[in-house]
């Protein structure tokens, strides 16, 4: 599901103007990172000094062409899971991810145990 | 003084709240209970109105021998604040709780409805248990007017971000509206302890749902348009914790709604309406919990206190192992299976119940599962929007064909086929729409176009459904649902369209420079200073182009005397239903210019004008049911 919608959502911003595209590639991950000193900021939405620093540092690595993921890779190295705010899938949120399906799948079952088929009686 | 009176006010009303508790038990085999009127529950209420009024007028004085008012106020803020600051804080805002769960209770005795006897003296026992617990936890671990010796000249001062009109009104909102659900909790227990939980039941029980939902959903619109323009993040909901702990209960009451309908037409689903009515409560108390126990990273989590955590913790866990268990031993055996008829209105009902259980699954564990990871493991994760909205995006369109799809379904039958060609004629029209709109603005992102899609669907049925099924005569009956359904609707449009196309820029900027992106330019024209009573703030004056537009902002950052600390003040301009939006940020370098966060929010108002629709659905849903079907 987050797959999906990841790959439509980078799809998008391939589509869209490749000039702009290092720009909004850097405030993606911006968005994803959270503001340590700050409450319940992402880093783009932060003016903090250290949101300052951490941009500027974010921005020289995409510079030096590392990836998405080489990045976030460093970042939690440093300062732990907590700075992702786009909750990656692992070991440690395996229930947070599969719980609602598992809701989703169970609730379905239900709904089609509770469910009469029969004949429309007005067409 | 006063102080002295308040705290006695309060200990008078848990005593007259005692006195009821002990009428109720001494009279329960008696058949005319009612005789005396519930005069102590109504005295008891009496005395909570005079302690938060005198509470609010120590504030008003800057009575600073209160703690509370000591902590939370300052006498160099305007009067309005003052007054405000009485709900700011910890003890105020449970004081506020207590006379909601006071007043729910009082207007359900005074309700000119004819109600059993019976049923109704539970009603009232049950929600003055509940006032007595939140009073003993008020009087013992958050008395309001506890004092300070010696007196202090001056107060500490209330956070300034809250220091906004719209701060004022939105905690009461809030707290009519979840506290509200105490009453459908005792309204259920009640009658599932007098085995009257019954089709009589769930008439009776709408209308005490539909209140509290309007007002809830008044106070998540409020807080919402409050993030936008005092926070200064361009944004509208953040999915942060708090806000989470709002729209919890919210869900499950918009549910409750829906399922009660199923309950009163068909007769079934008696377990499951009774289960969500109960849990709709619950979820508001986790809500306290959340915002006050301290325990969630939150720009809302002011004045928290583990301790006083731990003790609403145990509230809940023993609310929601009685109620359980009342649940269990006496929720009756019914007549109707719970099967359902294949595209039956009420089989769509319990789908749509099906994925609000599933936003409601989402949101919970997302909001909590951060909370029991650190708490068990130790590790701490952030989970952040991202996470809400590839969740929930996809199922969210689902959800708005089957609101669309029910109103034209018959009760306890299948009808589909037989308003089949409204429905296709309805998507063609749809998918017509969304071509149009894609090529015009140019963006065929598969997301984009479902959203587009899927809403104008139920826009365009909602019209059909007040409008042509009689005729093209209006459908006074239905007009409620109308409204909240045209809302929600419109709600997702505006979501959608603000997602797709709004832009934004952070940067420095100097005095006098001239910034390009995108299709705007941004000009630092101006800057000066001004004092006020409690503050001092530094105006910018922005020119903002766009193509052929020119307009002009006056962001701005305020230094507050007392607490000493900066907050950015946005400044917005619409242009129809879009916004510029500017803030400023506070540099410690000079040289580097100010930082500006601008944001071009495009169709945001529409999100504004949906909470209008739905709270209008909401009224008129409470007003036209207020005499029918007595019980």
């Amino acid at each position: 599901m987050k797959k999906i919608f990841l790959t439509f959502f980078f799809i998008n911003i391939f589509l869209s103007s490749v000039s702009l595209a290092d720009d909004k590639q850097a405030i993606d991950i911006y968005k994803k990172i959270r503001c340590l000193v700050c409450q319940g900021q992402s880093l783009h939405d932060s003016n903090s000094d250290f949101a300052k620093d951490l941009k500027k540092i974010i921005k020289e690595k995409l510079d030096n062409k590392e990836t998405d993921q080489q990045i976030y890779n460093y970042l939690t190295s440093r300062y732990g899971d907590w700075i992702l705010l786009d909750t990656p899938v692992k070991q440690s949120t395996l229930l947070l991810w599969f719980i609602p399906i598992i809701v989703l799948i169970v609730g379905i079952i239900i709904l089609f145990k509770r469910t009469v088929f029969e004949k429309s009686k007005l067409s | 003084m006063i102080s002295s009176f308040g705290y006695y006010s309060l200990l008078t009303a848990t005593l007259l709240s005692l006195l009821e508790i002990i009428t109720y038990i001494k009279n329960y085999n008696q058949k005319n209970y009612v005789a005396h009127q519930f005069i102590f529950y109504k005295f008891s209420f009496y005395f909570i109105i005079i302690s938060f009024i005198l509470l609010i007028i120590s504030f008003a004085n800057s009575d600073f021998s209160i703690i509370s008012v000591y902590e939370n106020s300052h006498t160099a803020k305007p009067l309005f604040y003052k007054i405000a600051a009485t709900w700011g804080n910890h003890e105020g805002s449970i004081l506020l709780f207590i006379l909601v769960i006071s007043a729910y209770g009082y207007c359900f005795i005074i309700s000119k409805r004819k109600i059993d006897n019976h049923l109704k003296a539970t009603v009232v026992f049950i929600q003055n248990i509940l006032l007595i617990i939140f009073l003993f936890f008020l009087l013992f671990t958050s008395n309001p007017f506890e004092k300070i010796l010696p007196i202090p000249n001056e107060g500490l001062g209330l956070n300034p971000i809250l220091q906004d009109p719209l701060l004022v009104i939105h905690p009461p909102f809030l707290y009519l509206g979840y506290v509200g659900f105490s009453l459908i909790f005792s309204l259920t227990l009640a009658a599932l302890i007098n085995n009257q939980f019954n089709i009589d039941w769930s008439k009776l029980a709408k209308n005490w749902i539909f209140l509290p939902w309007t007002f809830l959903t008044v106070g998540i619109g409020l807080g919402s348009f409050w993030a936008y323009y005092e926070l200064g993040w361009g944004g509208y909901w953040f999915w942060d914790p708090v806000e989470n702990a709002s729209l919890m209960p919210w869900i499950a009451a918009t549910a409750l709604i829906h399922s009660v309908l199923v309950m009163e037409k068909t007769g079934k689903l008696f377990s499951w309406t009774a289960i969500l009515a109960l849990l709709t409560f619950i979820l508001s108390l986790f809500g306290t919990f959340l915002v006050r126990s301290g325990v969630l990273n939150s720009v809302h989590a002011f004045a928290n206190d583990p301790e006083r955590g731990l003790y609403i913790l145990i509230i809940i866990s023993l609310l929601a192992f009685v109620s359980l268990s009342l649940f269990i031993i006496k929720i009756p055996k019914q007549t109707n299976e719970n099967h359902f008829t294949f595209l039956s209105r009420e089989n769509v009902i319990v789908i749509n119940n099906y994925f609000l259980i599933f936003f409601l699954t989402v949101v919970i564990i997302g909001t909590t599962y951060p909370i029991l990871l650190a708490a068990i493991v130790g590790k701490s994760i952030s989970v952040g929007p991202q996470y809400y909205n590839s969740i929930l995006a996809p199922f969210v369109f689902i959800f708005l064909l089957l609101m669309a799809t029910g109103p034209f379904m018959k009760w306890k039958q299948s009808a589909f086929f037989y308003y089949k060609n409204i429905f296709i004629s309805f998507l063609l029209l749809s998918v017509f729409i969304v071509t149009t709109l894609a090529v015009l603005l140019q963006q065929f992102n598969p997301l984009f176009l479902l959203g587009i899609l899927t809403s104008c669907y139920l826009i365009i049925s909602t019209f059909v459904d007040i409008f042509y099924k009689k005729n093209f005569k209006l459908i006074v009956t239905n007009l409620s649902r109308f409204f909240s359904h045209l809302g929600f609707a419109i709600l997702i449009l505006s979501i959608t369209l603000n997602y797709f196309f709004s832009k934004e820029l952070t940067t420095n900027i100097k005095l006098g420079e001239n910034i390009a992106f995108d299709q705007f330019s941004i000009q630092f024209k101006d800057s000066k200073t001004k004092n006020e009573s409690n503050y001092q703030e530094l105006f910018g004056t922005f020119n903002i182009k766009n193509e052929n537009m020119l307009i002009e902002l006056h962001p701005s950052i305020r230094k507050y005397i007392q607490p000493s600390q900066f907050t950015s003040e946005t400044s917005i301009k619409n242009n129809g239903m879009s916004d510029y939006y500017m803030a400023m940020d506070y540099s410690s370098v000079q040289s580097e210019g100010i930082g500006i966060r601008f944001y071009y929010n495009y169709f945001i108002r529409g999100i504004w004008l949906s909470f209008i629709l739905i709270t209008l659905g909401g009224c008129i849903s409470f007003y036209t049911r207020r005499y029918d079907n007595k019980i």
